[in-house]
């Protein structure tokens, strides 16, 4: 009788699925339709209806360590048909909220990005950092008038100081939740774990990237298979900026290390990061409008997604915003405007760096390495 | 009992209304039994079997017609609605559109009409499986024996060739409808029920793949007196299927059709599954189930079933089902047992549709309490008034017998100290 | 009733085909030679309203009461032949004749002229049937004092009924006066609801029309419906009720748990059965019997003992649903608690469905399929319910403080007549173990029908159900009480034969006191008096003739069916000495009409068959192979429902003894050197149309090949 698992429910795990989108996990009656009208789940050992019964266990050391809810790519096909209203979709959401949450240091802070009510203190923590660094930079309360040149207020260094520190403390979050993540999927014993395939990681990985440009994965969702558009869009927005930021941190320090001529930003229009900045941007708030839209309009069908969805989703709209209305606002030449906004463009890439490991931006890195870890198994 | 002069009325000729009626009628009430299609019976007469004892409707139907024939207390009408409710208990006053047969009484049932008419019409008896003449026999147990004719589809007077046909002067093309009052003292409401249309679970692939069937089409399938004289037979090539899926829940306890149980089809996928062995020992039957919910001593008849070597019980719900190369039915489900996901292809695919009350789309014409599945609330129904039946709550026939003649001591009770 | 003077007349119809394929004047010419009726009429269409007045003027005028209506099937054109105060003798030319035979033919016209004079030989042997009525008794005894027996009195009193409830306890209120609360029974089925039985009882004890025995029980119940005596034992000391009839509403009993050891019954005070919680819920809080702290973790195990082979081999139906409900009570008692549920399939069957859904929507109830291999109790006193093929996809242990055995209901009946009845055949309700001790009825269509006439069970006792179920079900048998009452006054047969006014009616002084009929009558109407001699009483029986059939002495029968009405029909036949001549007794329910059935599809019938129908195969009387075979006749044919353990005979052993007796026959033709074959049982169900020609096709080659009946020449 040695074989049995000792069954370790935690009801408060479960109210927290609960209150983070999946409330209506309790509806289940492990039917399996949504198993099966999911288009990438595997047929050996398919999720999520396993995942349902879990959620409902509360069953926590199972989910967290579960890579079968990142192969889920959230089209909310299980909750259309679920016949219990039980929204696997949204229930599947919650533990990849419940995963984030247990895989990131310090957990405190996951949980406050996880409700509502903290929001206002997570937002004080860059208003205040920024703030102090104007003090520090002597900007505060001093800019000078003329050519609205947003370096007055806060100097290129200043700013890649304090993003790279919030970059490289999500960095540091991340590396040690993956490292941990990493192994505890490796010493899971779950029964429906499935044959190893013989794939190193680098294979892997690169096969979960390739993968990943395309969204293969995303495109078999054949219900919202527009999101996949909306989804790549937006990720090539990203993609575009984060060349953008690395070409002017290339000219920035290029030139100050004398390798290049120096250019003063901001750069003209005629300027070919300029063009790519400004693609990237449209790509970033066109992905992001279709992902509003689409959330609003299948919010009946298919889920609406909870508090922590639609904050990165906010938080994605206020970085592209503010960065179009300061660079607006710049040429319009309103700096009693144009400054504040730049302000909060500032506060806004501070937040979604500084707290990605927390938010669902970290599904970028988890799930990452849930399809790299699903990749080796085989599990397709 | 002295009640004479008071009547009941019975709104609905299926099992549980003929039960009640009867019921009543012998034990001394009058009885004026609707029923709006052209037979009585209901949706028993179109089974092929009853479970568990796998006996046939139409035996237990013989002994009611016979009852009603011999019984001067029971009128029935056929074809015929419930227009107005007005009045209380002791003393309602009813009123009944007789919808026109277009066919009399002097009707032998000969045929002949039926020989000559130019006309078809899907055949709802056997839920669209055939077609018959617009001047049809509904099937040939129907009580009453007589024609009928579809004035949807009939070319009327331009056409009348039935009437020339006719020897008995049985057809009248003009037979217009007729009003009918009745003063009652209680009111059984019996409209029974429909079957949930598979077609609206678009993953199922009713009505798009053509070898997926409901299990009242099932019914008539296997039944000697249906479209395919009793050969259970694949729709698109008649072929006799070697291997059927039975799918459970096609519809019932989901939010997004019906979200309640609807009680009997676990018992009948089972009993199908004996139709198959029986025509064909080799075939082989597979039920995909949640819960196999047999109750009481039902569970015997599932277990005789679930031990027979050619059938297989698979816990999982279909969720996926599509057309596959040579007229085959392709079938996704996941194992719960194994968790492991399943995908077979069968040559029939039986869905197990469930219960709509009748009362879902035709609502009386009395102030009523409905659930918001339309089934009748008996606790928001006026005195006087009972509802039996699939009407309050899906059922099989043995509850439906029960019911309606517990109801016929509560209409009894309305009619008595008045 | 005895008609004065009879006059006979024959009316034949030409419509539906059946001019076409006779020769009237051949009719005519048998009906007045072999059939001795001189008064003959023919009509074009003897149902439409010209035909009708030209049949009723015509027999007024000439003053004809008994007539034979050579026309369509009785089955068809029922009311418009029924002309009171006449004897009506129906023939069915229509389907046996002209749309099941070849039109014109020999075989054909003689087919129909057979048809004729046996018509005609039947109608001189009936009379027209006429009811008995009886002063009655007409109070009703309830056995049990449970929800179903309060319902059962009240619907009864409800109808002014007088009652006389039973209750073997000292209070009444049975099983749901051991509930804490009750699972809902009405839409939207979430809340649980307090116990009905409570108001029930109250009800009950202010009917004046009902009067309650408790700590009583029947000791015997003698007599007939109408006329029981009903002995009572209250409290030690004997009283003899009069009775009209019984609603059996003995209830059932809780599942033994002591068998269920292997479930950690008796091996820790914290394993209970779900009885038993009710009773722990009612103290208002969840508790450990062993130490009476509070149970965090409760565990249910569904099905035990039930839907177990070793154990109960049913589903005890209310399970489910109050395994549920008592989820919520621990869930509610203490909101940190755990509720798992360990079910085999989840029955919330109907509307349940909703209240299923609504309580698992609680995050600490916790639900599975699987099945318990079994509870652990630790040195500690703590409790494991092991679990293997769950939903989890492993063998699971789950940890428990209080372990709930969802136990199901064993009838009352499964041990215990209850009623004693005092009948020859025997204290209780036969066929008992057909249902598993339950009292239920083997009819689909007709719930409350066993073959205890004037007694009717309803409830838990019936089969099993829950509360709500019951109620329901002791309307139904309420009803049926009633009714039987109000037949039996008035003389009339109850169910099926609701209509029937005749009785059997036997000529005693030719008894022999054989007593086959008293044992073979399926509702135990024969009784024997004290010298052996058999006796009716006449209120039990349901008019299915079994004993007319039983009868070696052939001396019981109905005013219009006796064994010499049918011995005299086959005798009419003309039996030609070439070609083969068969004669099939059909069921009249089942096999009839489905040789109506297979004429109305234009079946072709073989043309040496004659059919006559019998009320039921029970009353195949063996004296008529005789009188077939001695008039030349080659082979007979008997046609029945199936019998076995899923009988379909609605009068139970008609056709189960219709084979009996057949073979016992098939033996002494045998020793006679007479073909066994020639005489032969088939199981004809009503829809077996289209079965019946190659059936009757093979039967006849199969006479053919035996050969002519070797009695035809004499």
């Amino acid at each position: 009788m040695a074989d049995e698992t000792v069954i370790k429910s935690d009801l408060q795990f479960v109210k927290r699925l609960q209150e983070y989108g999946g409330e209506s996990l309790k509806k289940c009656y492990q039917c399996a339709t949504c198993s099966v009208v999911c288009n990438i789940s595997p047929d050996d050992k398919p999720y999520p209806r396993k995942e349902m019964l879990m959620a409902q266990w509360g069953m926590k050391d199972q989910i967290v360590k579960d890579p079968d809810i990142w192969l889920c790519h959230y089209c909310g096909d299980c909750t259309t048909y679920c016949p219990r209203g039980a929204n696997p979709g949204e229930v599947i959401g919650a533990m990849r909220q419940a995963c984030i949450e247990h895989y990131s240091f310090p957990p405190i802070l996951a949980r406050m990005v996880s409700q509502m009510k903290f929001l206002p203190v997570l937002l004080a923590v860059p208003v205040l950092v920024i703030l102090a660094v104007m003090k520090l930079v002597g900007t505060l309360g001093n800019i000078p008038e003329g050519t609205i040149k947003y370096s007055n207020m806060m100097p290129l260094l200043a700013v890649d100081a304090i993003f790279m520190a919030a970059a490289g403390f999500a960095v540091f979050v991340f590396v040690n939740g993956v490292r941990r993540y990493w192994k505890d999927l490796n010493a899971e014993v779950s029964p429906w774990k499935a044959k190893l395939s013989n794939k190193s990681v680098i294979s892997a990985t690169i096969e979960v990237l390739k993968d990943f440009i395309v969204h293969k994965r995303f495109k078999e969702c054949v219900t919202n298979y527009t999101r996949a558009t909306s989804h790549l869009l937006l990720v090539l927005g990203f993609i575009a900026l984060g060349i953008v930021t690395a070409w002017s941190a290339y000219y920035e320090w290029a030139s100050k290390f004398g390798l290049i001529p120096h250019k003063e930003s901001p750069f003209a229009i005629t300027e070919p990061i300029k063009w790519v900045a400004l693609v990237g941007t449209g790509l970033m708030l066109y992905g992001i409008y279709l992902i509003y839209q689409q959330r609003q309009a299948k919010a009946n069908s298919s889920g609406f997604g909870g508090y922590f969805d639609w904050l990165l989703i906010w938080v994605i709209i206020a970085v592209g915003l503010t960065g179009v209305l300061s660079w607006g606002l710049r040429l319009a030449n309103l700096a009693s405007l144009a400054y504040p906004m730049y302000f909060v463009h500032l506060v806004s890439v501070f937040f979604l760096f500084f707290y990605a490991p927390y938010t669902k931006m970290a599904h970028l890195v988890y799930r990452t390495t849930a399809l790299v870890f699903a990749k080796m198994q085989g599990r397709e | 009992m002295n009640a004479s002069n008071k009547k009941i009325l019975v709104i609905g000729g299926g099992m549980s209304g003929l039960t009640a009626a009867l019921e009543a009628a012998e034990s001394g009430a009058q009885v004026v039994l609707v029923e709006k299609t052209p037979y009585l019976g209901g949706r028993v007469a179109q089974l092929n079997k009853y479970f568990p004892k796998l006996c046939p409707p139409t035996c237990g139907l013989e002994i009611n017609f016979k009852r009603i024939k011999n019984n001067p207390d029971i009128t029935f009408y056929t074809l015929t609605d419930v227009t107005q409710i007005t009045g209380q208990e002791g003393a309602f006053n009813v009123t009944l559109n007789v919808r026109p047969r277009y066919v009399n009484d002097k009707c032998v049932a000969c045929n002949k009409c039926a020989e000559v008419c130019p006309i078809d019409r899907p055949n709802d008896f056997n839920y669209g499986l055939d077609n018959q003449k617009a001047a049809y026999l509904p099937f040939d147990m129907a009580f009453p024996l007589q024609y009928v004719i579809d004035m949807n589809v009939c070319l009327g007077e331009a056409c009348q060739k039935c009437v020339k046909a006719c020897e008995y002067d049985a057809i009248e093309l003009n037979m217009a409808p007729q009003t009918v009052n009745v003063e009652v003292g209680s009111i059984i409401l019996a409209g029974g029920w429909d079957l949930y249309d598979a077609a609206r679970i678009d993953n199922l692939g009713f009505g798009q793949v053509a070898n997926v069937v409901s299990n009242m089409q099932m019914e008539r399938l296997a039944a000697p007196n249906g479209p395919t004289n009793g050969k259970i037979q694949r729709p698109s090539d008649g072929q006799e299927p070697k291997n059927v899926a039975f799918v459970q829940c096609a519809g019932s306890r989901d939010e997004n059709h019906l979200p309640y149980c609807s009680y009997i089809c676990c018992m009948a996928s089972l009993k199908q599954a004996t139709y198959l062995l029986d025509q064909d020992p080799e075939a082989q039957a597979t039920v995909f189930y949640i819960d196999i919910r047999t109750p009481g001593r039902y569970e015997q008849f599932y277990w005789k079933v679930r031990d027979r070597e050619n059938v297989e019980l698979i816990r999982g719900k279909v969720a996926k089902i599509s057309q596959a190369p040579g007229d085959m039915v392709e079938v996704v489900a996941e194992d719960t047992a194994t968790g492991n996901k399943v995908r077979r292809t069968f040559d029939l695919v039986v869905l197990a549709a469930g219960m709509v009350p009748s009362t879902k789309t035709d609502k009386l014409p009395m102030a009523v309490k409905y659930t918001d599945d339309g089934f009748i609330d008996p606790t928001g129904l006026p005195a006087g008034v009972y509802a039996v039946g699939s009407l309050k709550s899906p059922l099989d026939v043995a509850k439906s017998v029960q019911d309606g003649t517990g109801a016929a001591i509560k209409a009894l009770q309305s009619l008595v100290g008045r | 009733m005895e008609m004065e003077e009879r006059k006979y007349g024959v009316y034949i119809c030409q419509g539906c085909g059946i001019a076409d394929a006779v020769k009237l004047e051949g009719l005519e010419k048998v009906t007045r030679k072999g059939g001795k009726i001189p008064h003959i009429k023919s009509h074009e269409i003897l149902c439409s309203p010209e035909g009708l007045e030209f049949l009723k003027n015509d027999a007024a005028a000439e003053g004809v009461n008994c007539l034979v209506i050579a026309a369509c099937s009785p089955r068809v054109k029922y009311e418009e032949f029924d002309i009171p105060g006449c004897l009506i003798e129906r023939v069915n030319l229509r389907e046996l004749v002209a749309w099941t035979q070849e039109p014109q033919h020999e075989e054909t016209q003689a087919l129909a002229e057979d048809y004729v004079l046996m018509g005609c030989a039947k109608i001189k042997k009936a009379d027209i049937p006429v009811g008995a009525p009886v002063e009655i008794e007409r109070a009703i005894l309830v056995i049990g004092g449970g929800v179903t027996g309060l319902t059962a009195a009240l619907e009864a009193a409800s109808l002014g009924q007088s009652v006389v409830l039973v209750e073997k306890e000292a209070e009444l209120g049975g099983l749901g006066a051991g509930l804490f609360q009750q699972t809902p029974r009405t839409y939207p089925y979430q809340n649980l609801e307090i116990p009905v039985v409570f108001s029930k009882i109250k009800e009950v004890l202010a009917n004046p029309k009902i009067k309650v025995l408790t700590n009583s029980e029947v000791v015997q119940t003698d007599g007939q419906p109408g006329l029981y005596d009903v002995t009572i034992k209250t409290n030690g000391k004997e009283d003899v009720y009069k009775i009209g009839a019984v609603i059996l509403a003995a209830g059932a009993k809780p599942y033994d748990a002591s068998k269920l050891g292997h479930l950690g019954y008796g091996q820790s005070d914290d394993v209970v059965t779900n009885w038993e919680l009710e009773k722990i819920a009612a103290e208002g809080k969840i508790l450990r019997p062993s130490n009476g702290k509070p149970a965090q973790k409760v565990v249910f195990i569904q099905c035990a003992g039930s839907v177990d082979p070793d154990h109960l081999p049913y589903c005890s139906a209310f399970c489910c649903g109050t395994s549920l409900k008592q989820a919520k009570y621990v869930r509610q008692m203490n909101p940190d608690s755990l509720a798992y549920i360990v079910y085999k399939n989840m029955r919330t069957p109907g509307q349940y469905e909703l209240f299923y859904k609504h309580t698992q929507n609680d995050p600490g109830i916790l639900l599975t399929k699987g099945d318990v291999t079994g509870v652990q109790v630790a040195d500690d006193g703590s409790l494991a319910v092991i679990a293997e093929n769950t939903l989890l996809g492993e063998k699971i242990k789950l940890e428990a403080d209080l372990v709930v055995l969802a136990t199901g209901l064993v009838p009352a009946t499964v041990d215990n007549p209850v009623i004693n009845l005092n009948y020859r055949q025997g204290p209780g309700l036969p066929d008992l173990e057909l249902y598993q001790g339950f009292a239920d009825s083997n009819f689909i269509c007709f719930q409350y029908e066993t073959r205890r006439t004037g007694v009717y069970a309803a409830g838990a006792v019936r089969q099993p159900m829950d509360m709500a179920a019951a109620m329901e079900d002791a309307a139904g048998a309420a009803l049926k009480a009633y009714q039987c009452l109000d037949h039996t006054a008035k003389g009339i047969a109850v169910h099926p034969r609701a209509w029937d006014l005749t009785f059997p009616d036997p000529f005693m002084q030719r008894c022999t006191s054989c007593k086959r009929c008293t044992e073979e009558c399926p509702f135990g109407a024969i009784e024997e008096d004290a010298k052996g001699t058999p006796f009716f009483k006449i209120n039990r029986c349901r008019r299915c003739s079994t004993c007319m059939g039983a009868c070696p002495e052939r001396i019981v029968n109905f005013k219009d069916f006796s064994v010499d009405i049918i011995g005299s029909m086959v005798k009419a036949m003309d039996v030609p000495e070439e070609g083969i001549r068969i004669v099939a007794f059909v069921c009249e329910n089942d096999a009839g009409p489905a040789i109506d059935a297979a004429a109305l599809h234009k079946l072709r019938l073989h043309p040496a068959v004659r059919f006559i129908p019998v009320r039921c195969l029970g009353s195949f009387n063996l004296v008529w192979i005789a009188d077939a075979l001695s008039r030349g006749i080659d082979g007979i044919m008997i046609m029945g429902c199936k019998y076995g353990d899923d009988y379909q005979c609605h009068f139970a052993k008609g056709s189960e003894l219709a084979n009996y007796r057949m073979e016992k026959l098939q033996e002494t033709l045998d020793r006679l050197a007479l073909e066994s074959e020639r005489a032969q049982f088939f199981e004809v169900a009503i829809s077996d149309f289209d079965k019946l020609p190659k059936l009757i096709d093979d039967f006849v080659a199969r006479v053919d090949e035996i050969g002519p009946n070797p009695y035809k020449e004499f």
